[in-house]
């Protein structure tokens, strides 16, 4: 969809998000809050200010136990992996959508709960 | 849990442990060979540039360290590991160098024949990392991810037919 502006065309373009599900350790010393912002700390150090303010990263509610949702742009996505992975207390991705409904459908699947009873 | 990371195998540290079940997706890491390697695939794996001989299917490498030693007992075919897990204590600085590191090591693989491996190096279910996260790490140092798993697989694969062709003979 276009609209026109008098200095020219201006596409009304919305850009992708991306939202990752991140299983943490729930005896661990951190909230979901607190690794929100460790990995935004780690965003930081990595790949710099300006781009962590881009990339656009946001906390969400994951409405299961050991689970938590950021949201990211799809364009900062491999950044926001590598920050993910190369932050203390170990984090793992378990589960990316393009919308938090169809997230939060894969993760009611993937029956995560059980995960630290099978480790295989 | 390999599925839910999006992985065909995991590798698995072997305890000498012989009450686990034989599994497709997982390949048993050990030091030397035990029996319990008649029941799985397994990999010799060794840390210490020492002990590294013919037998050595993996060496974990330090990023850091420097690679003139490493070179000269090196032999075609050995895979050489990166574990990220040490990464995860490491200061922004150091974590930046890290990432470049990994990149030259792969350079270094590509030069000397050797398989480039990177692992979570993952001593709990919380440590472990996706296929999509390796990825990302694959796609920011610049190694195509599409050929790095190509590769592993074709490595993996003439590893364990060697072992078909051993027993066979």
């Amino acid at each position: 969809m276009q609209k026109v502006r008098q200095d020219g065309i201006m596409l009304n373009h919305k850009e992708k998000r991306r939202y990752v599900a991140i299983m943490y350790d729930e005896n661990g010393l951190y909230r979901p809050f607190q690794i929100h912002e460790k990995i935004v700390v780690r965003f930081r150090e990595l790949f710099g200010i300006f781009q962590s303010e881009l990339a656009m990263l946001k906390l969400y509610d994951s409405e299961f136990g050991n689970i938590m949702i950021v949201g990211c742009k799809l364009k900062y996505l491999d950044y926001f992996l590598v920050s993910l992975i190369l932050t203390q207390p170990a984090l793992t991705a378990v589960s990316l959508s393009g919308t938090l409904k169809k997230l939060r459908k894969n993760v009611s699947r993937l029956g995560v709960r059980n995960i630290k009873n099978n480790p295989s | 849990m390999s599925k839910l990371l999006g992985l065909d195998m995991i590798g698995v540290s072997s305890d000498y442990s012989t009450s686990m079940i034989p599994q497709e997706d997982v390949i048993l890491r050990m030091d030397k060979k035990y029996p319990i390697a008649d029941y799985f695939s397994y990999l010799i794996v060794s840390d210490n540039i020492r002990s590294l001989d013919g037998k050595t299917d993996l060496f974990l490498i330090d990023p850091f360290q420097r690679k003139d030693a490493i070179k000269r007992k090196v032999k075609r075919g050995l895979g050489i590991e990166i574990s990220i897990a040490s990464a995860r204590k490491l200061e922004a600085v150091m974590a930046g160098r890290w990432l470049k590191e990994v990149k030259s090591i792969y350079e270094f693989c590509q030069s000397n024949h050797c398989q480039f491996i990177l692992s979570s190096g993952a001593t709990s279910v919380n440590e472990m990392i996706s296929a999509r996260s390796f990825e990302s790490i694959l796609n920011v140092v610049g190694i195509s991810p599409r050929i790095y798993w190509k590769e592993i697989s074709e490595w993996l694969y003439a590893k364990s037919k060697a072992r078909w062709d051993h027993v066979k003979s």
